[in-house]
């Protein structure tokens, strides 16, 4: 079934931005400057929203012409594509965004053709906006397994935790290794769940797709 | 596609030479015209890649930096025609690439300190005699048309083991199985070092991944400088002199050989195995996880003929092992095809004396402080596609592999907590393993990228006749 895989939801909205000459700077320039300065951390507005795994969030200006034997279109208007893979179904999972993050979400889509005065906390209208700018989706970010957030969280803390454990418990007594373990089973057994991009290894190198 | 003309090829781009000494001479251009009327009188000395009715007795090659080129005056419309890579630099590349910490350009040897190395010029040799009449021309050639100065030079060596020159390095690990094979290269196909065919079958890689001027895997030109007679037949050379902690490596391997398997020194031989992917004999891990073969070792449809696709868990050869981060051949699924156009032909040989056997007590300090280790050398078309992808997602990363971030035990720049995670089974002579707390066993200490012209290249350059136009 489009947009869905298993417990996770594909979300491709499509909406365009709006195109006022009078406008300086213009719209996309607006949400430009605003997207480069969101943060990715545990502060980020999807990190503060439940369900995301993950959300990306670009300004679709035109399409561009490749050369022949591609034809040279145009698209009628500016969008913001916005992406996510998410828990639930859209409307729970954008229900869960604009209870959580209505300002964030109003400061971006203001500047989208359509968007309803009232903004997200216009729930009913916000939904209906939304819903007629999706697209089927049909890829999804393939690490995404049929997991939920927490549940994917929880498990890399859990398999960070075992992985350490052992390291540290190699050669140890069997019956004290079993002490350990169930100590270890407690302790994480007790551990609040784990909160979205919490968890941030610093790397001491570019590990990014620039050199791909 | 026809046979390549392999008289327009430096020899050292088509193949290592398997001469036990060499010399790699770093110049500096200080004067554009005089170099040019150096590398004229170089040019007749210089060896391509023609087939040896009788081997010589030393070789002659040549490359250029970026700043070589410039110092060389040639047209702006050429030099800024070079990949970006190339242009910037490996120092200046060093985020990328993981030369960071202990490796970054601040520790490196002072030659590589001021962007002053322009050429490297390679003498390769059989006797140690031969290395140093080669040498005292190239000086004479120096002094004579003052046409470089020459900054420093590197000597290197192969190991000698009972007496014979052998391919070890000074870990103990036999080095040097193969490269991969690239169509029109006159040489046998050897099973395990092309691509594999759906028939089973292997064949060579395309020319475009070695040498510029010709179709790579994707049926595309490499990206090359202009005027395209420059650049055909011509490869970029990635120079890294790599030193080895000795001294920490057998501490290491000592200390956790004790506590592998049956902690006795089959164990140790065979944790350095899980290592490495290959026993320090050099019988891949893949083929015989459990002992030396030497049979597998000296037959060449089998010391590298192997694949990783039986072996999703690593239980024979662990997912992190060398061999298998730096080409793992069909280890990421689409019966290998991810790899064709990330693989890298290397040459190199050891430098520095070699250490004392292990049997014999050293000071693991002392080793250490011994200015040892290797000369890696890459000949690739693309250095960001091939080479650099390579050292930085699949040396100082493990995500491709499910390795998070765990780096190459041996040559990854390590930092606090890292570990390296060996795969096993239920039996008790492999068990799963971890090894933590991983010290650098090496450090980089200097290198460059270099452009490795063909013959006619060459003489373009030492006539002035590159025209980008």
């Amino acid at each position: 079934m489009p947009s869905r895989n298993g417990s996770v939801y594909g979300l491709t909205l499509l909406c365009p931005i709006l195109n006022d000459p009078a406008a300086v700077p213009s719209h996309d320039l607006q949400i430009r400057d605003h997207l480069a300065t969101l943060s990715r951390g545990a502060d980020s507005m999807f990190a503060l929203a439940p369900g995301t795994h993950l959300a990306r969030l670009v300004v679709l200006d035109d399409v561009v012409y490749v050369g022949a034997p591609a034809c040279e279109e145009h698209l009628k208007s500016k969008y913001l594509v916005f992406e996510s893979n998410c828990d639930g179904d859209r409307d729970s999972y954008l229900t869960g965004l604009a209870k959580a993050i209505p300002g964030e979400l109003d400061t971006i889509w203001k500047h989208c053709a359509g968007y309803p005065p009232g903004g997200a906390n216009d729930l009913a209208r916000f939904l209906a906006y939304m819903k007629k700018c999706e697209i089927e989706t049909t890829f999804f970010f393939a690490p995404v397994n049929n997991k939920t957030v927490t549940e994917t969280l929880v498990a890399l803390r859990n398999k960070h935790a075992i992985a350490h454990f052992i390291a540290q418990h190699q050669g140890v007594k069997p019956a004290q290794v079993r002490a350990s373990i169930l100590a270890l089973r407690d302790k994480l057994n007790a551990a609040p769940d784990p909160k979205p991009a919490a968890v941030h290894v610093e790397r001491t190198m570019d590990t990014g797709g620039r050199n791909e | 596609m026809s046979k390549l003309n392999a008289s327009d090829i430096q020899g050292f781009s088509l193949r290592g030479y398997n001469m036990p000494f060499a010399r790699y001479l770093f110049l500096r251009l200080t004067h554009a015209e005089r170099a040019r009327t150096l590398l004229t009188r170089l040019l007749p000395l210089v060896t391509t890649g023609q087939l040896w009715d009788r081997k010589p007795e030393s070789t002659i090659n040549l490359a250029f930096t970026q700043r070589g080129l410039a110092a060389l005056e040639l047209p702006l419309a050429t030099l800024i025609s070079f990949p970006p890579e190339f242009q910037l630099g490996m120092k200046a590349r060093g985020s990328i690439l993981g030369d960071v910490g202990r490796n970054s350009s601040e520790h490196w040897d002072k030659i590589w300190h001021d962007g002053h190395v322009h050429v490297w010029l390679a003498i390769n040799s059989l006797t140690q005699d031969v290395l140093h009449s080669r040498f005292a021309e190239m000086q004479a050639l120096l002094e004579e048309t003052r046409g470089a100065e020459l900054l420093g030079f590197q000597d290197a060596a192969a190991i000698k083991l009972d007496g014979k020159f052998c391919t070890k390095e000074h870990f103990g690990y036999t080095d040097g199985f193969g490269n991969p094979d690239y169509l029109g290269i006159c040489r046998d196909t050897q099973p395990g070092q092309g691509k594999l065919m759906k028939d089973g079958t292997w064949a060579p890689l395309a020319t475009g991944e070695l040498l510029l001027g010709y179709a790579d895997e994707a049926g595309e030109l490499p990206v090359a400088p202009v005027p395209h007679l420059l650049a055909a037949n011509g490869t970029f050379m990635v120079y890294r002199k790599i030193h080895q902690n000795v001294g920490t490596f057998r501490e290491f391997l000592n200390k956790w050989g004790e506590r592998y398997g049956a902690g006795d020194d089959h164990a140790k031989e065979k944790l350095a195995s899980k290592f490495i992917g290959r026993w320090r004999d050099g019988t891949p891990a893949e083929l015989s996880p459990d002992r030396e073969d030497p049979e597998i070792v000296a037959d060449p449809d089998r010391n590298v003929n192997f694949m990783f696709g039986n072996d999703g868990a690593g239980t024979r050869c662990p997912l992190g092992s060398h061999v298998r981060r730096v080409n793992p051949r069909d280890a990421f699924g689409f019966e290998g095809r991810l790899v064709h156009r990330r693989r890298i032909s290397r040459r190199g040989l050891p430098y520095g004396p070699p250490a004392p056997p292990e049997n014999e007590p050293a000071d693991a300090r002392e080793l250490d402080a011994t200015d040892r280790g290797i000369v890696f050398m890459a000949l690739n078309a693309n250095l960001a596609r091939q080479f650099e992808f390579v050292q930085q997602q699949w040396i100082s990363y493990g995500n491709d592999a499910h390795l998070g971030n765990e780096k190459d035990i041996l040559i990854g720049c390590h930092g606090e907590g890292e570990r390296f995670g060996i795969q096993g089974d239920t039996s008790a002579a492999n068990p799963p393993f971890f090894c933590t707390g991983l010290p650098n066993f090496t450090e980089l200490r200097g290198g460059d990228y270099f452009f490795l012209p063909s013959i006619t290249a060459l003489g373009m350059l030492a006539m002035n006749l590159v025209d980008p136009r």
